[in-house]
């Protein structure tokens, strides 16, 4: 597993990940122009996590506009997280959303629906 | 083009409230510039929740139009932006292939008899068929339009010939 870090654009997101303590991090706003490259560095790294022995892993998501091609692979990665799951990791998710954004908490909810069995908790921020 | 053409073309287009028409070929570069200026004109410090559902409504809509044109590497459309009595139309129109129409129109009647929870419901299925979905998209742009807009998205479908329909979608907000 290796470290992940790419800084946050107007268009995409910042993404962290910290291979020693197994956290994850996707803050900002979500509509590249290439969906499938700015994801195509995210995805393997959760892969390998999934393929490794970590035992657990912590996802902090804070998105604030996400375009519909980039639900994608927000899907694909809470697929494999749910994998992890199904494998005995222990994975737990904090989905925050601004407190007016109804459309961002409803999507969270939305995600709890499709992945009953992830930890997916739902936070209000201001 | 006359200038009396022109004219009559500015006149209507008061009448109509528009405050943003384009209609030519289009890139990403030039959604997001369209898009951050639109952003501006709603006014996000007003109504930032209300300025979230234009600004996604229209790169949905135009998303659409640049990646299902006929000639996607030439897209090319026309998006119409209109606001009367504080209710803002986002119109996007480009031209498709007949062939792919016929699907289109069948998720546009799906759509416009569903009330908000069966759209949320169709939206969670399209969540879970968007992994297999091909091309660029996740099938849900429609889907994420109609979440967004209060009011059912109209539609036309006007023949071009026996290949080519132009397409035109209209969401209120």
């Amino acid at each position: 597993m290796k470290d992940l870090f790419i800084d946050a654009t107007e268009r995409t997101p910042a993404v962290r990940f910290r291979a020693e303590s197994c956290e994850l991090s996707l803050e900002g706003e979500s509509y590249p122009e290439d969906v499938a490259a700015f994801y195509g560095d995210v995805i393997p790294v959760l892969e390998s996590w999934s393929e490794s022995d970590a035992v657990r892993i912590h996802v902090l998501v804070r998105l604030i506009y996400i375009n519909s091609s980039s639900m994608k692979a927000l899907y694909r990665i809470f697929d494999i997280l749910d994998n992890g799951r199904e494998l005995g990791k222990t994975v737990s998710i904090r989905w925050c959303y601004l407190v007016d954004d109804d459309v961002m908490q409803e999507l969270g909810e939305d995600f709890k629906d499709r992945f009953p069995d992830l930890d997916l908790f739902l936070e209000v921020v201001e | 083009m006359q200038i009396e053409s022109a004219i009559a073309m500015r006149a209507e287009m008061r009448s109509q409230g528009v405050i943003m028409a384009y209609n030519g070929e289009i890139s990403d570069e030039l959604m997001i510039t369209l898009a951050e200026i639109l952003k501006r004109r709603v006014g996000s410090e007003v109504d930032p929740k209300r300025s979230r559902s234009v600004f996604a409504v229209f790169m949905e809509g135009v998303q659409n139009l640049i990646w299902h044109s006929v000639a996607p590497e030439r897209a090319a459309g026309m998006v119409i932006i209109s606001e009367l009595e504080a209710e803002l139309t986002v119109m996007c129109a480009n031209r498709i292939k007949k062939a792919d129409s016929v699907q289109l129109r069948e998720t546009l009647v799906q759509l416009a008899g569903a009330d908000k929870d069966r759209i949320r419901q169709l939206y969670r299925e399209g969540m879970s068929k968007s992994i297999d979905h091909e091309g660029p998209g996740a099938g849900l742009g429609l889907l994420e339009i109609a979440r967004r807009s209060p009011y059912p998205i109209n539609y036309a479908f006007v023949d071009v010939n026996d290949d080519e329909v132009d397409y035109f979608i209209a969401a209120r907000i």
